[in-house]
């Protein structure tokens, strides 16, 4: 559930990136990776989220929210995912 | 087969001013030690908009947290806390210094993992490589090892979306040509984000890779010849 938190933030990201035409289909490509990586964690996982995971997933979305520049979301849709499997203690790739 | 340092344009003077700058250093130094979570941490920092330390500390609470029977005071927590310090430095920069200083800081960090490696007299930076009866590239290579029969060469950058044809085509020309004269070049590029976003940018391209090692944010400890390590 945490994570589909994230794959919704990615989306937000994705909108604030579309303004750029000549990475539309890298935008979205990065989406479509990163989502079904972050499911497919999602999916594995049997234990808890350790202490503190909601709180940063929380806190990273905060931050995803605050980026208005398209090219600075394109950055954060990289590195938003790698950020969130850090928290839950996931190896981030 | 022969190496020369690139022409000092205007660009050049500025952008040799940041590759200068100790903060380029500082950040280098810190990152070379990190482990691969705490490359996240920076690479989160340095692409994002809060200045606020607390929040950060919340992001990422395994690099933070106070636990028990973990003294307060530990290397890894001081190395967390001195890399956030220093890469909220870079984020406070402005956007469009940011994104130069970031650049630096790649490479910078592939010259200090490269100096774990190979002799420290051996690496270059803004290196051009010449070639007989071959016009020389416009872009200098960003780092260089300059070894006989063992030459590497590096192109840096801070996110896969700077990976382009041009560079592509640069490294891989540098291996060809070198063939061509019976030397080795191994060209490297070098990605300061994860090797899944690389791929899908490199997915798009039809420029030639075929012998270019693509280094990512998970086995930049491949660069000092050591094993990647792991983020969780």
């Amino acid at each position: 559930m945490l994570l589909e938190r994230i794959v919704s933030a990615l989306a937000d990201l994705v909108a604030a990136s579309e303004s750029i035409d000549d990475e539309w289909i890298y935008v979205h490509d990065l989406e479509t990776v990163w989502v079904a990586r972050l499911r497919a964690v999602g999916a594995e996982r049997t234990m808890d989220p350790p202490a503190g995971a909601a709180a940063a997933i929380g806190a990273l979305i905060d931050e995803a929210h605050r980026i208005a520049d398209p090219h600075r979301a394109i950055d954060w849709l990289s590195t938003l995912p790698q950020a969130a499997l850090v928290a839950i203690g996931e190896d981030a790739w | 087969m022969r190496f020369q340092d690139a022409a000092k344009d205007a660009r050049a003077v500025v952008y040799a001013g940041i590759q200068a700058d100790p903060l380029v250093w500082r950040l280098a130094d810190l990152l070379a030690d990190a482990t691969a979570a705490q490359r996240v941490l920076a690479r989160a920092v340095m692409n994002g908009e809060s200045s606020d330390v607390e929040a950060w500390r919340v992001m990422f609470p395994s690099l933070f947290v106070v636990s028990a029977g973990v003294a307060a005071v530990n290397p890894e927590r001081t190395l967390s806390q001195s890399i956030l310090a220093a890469s909220l430095e870079v984020a406070a920069r402005g956007d469009q210094v940011r994104s130069q200083f970031r650049g630096a800081i790649v490479e910078a960090l592939t010259e200090r993992l490269l100096a774990r490696r190979v002799p420290a007299s051996s690496i270059h930076r803004e290196r051009r490589i010449l070639f007989d009866g071959v016009a020389a590239e416009i872009h200098p290579y960003d780092v260089t090892v300059e070894a006989p029969g063992a030459a590497e060469a590096y192109d840096c950058k801070w996110g896969a979306r700077g990976i382009s044809a041009d560079v592509l085509h640069q490294l891989y020309d540098a291996r060809a040509h070198a063939a061509d004269e019976g030397e080795r070049v191994l060209p490297v590029l070098v990605v300061f984000d994860a090797r899944r976003s690389c791929e899908v940018r490199l997915a798009r391209h039809t420029a030639p890779r075929t012998g270019t090692r693509l280094v990512s944010l998970e086995s930049l400890d491949r660069i000092a010849g050591r094993r990647p390590g792991r983020t969780s």
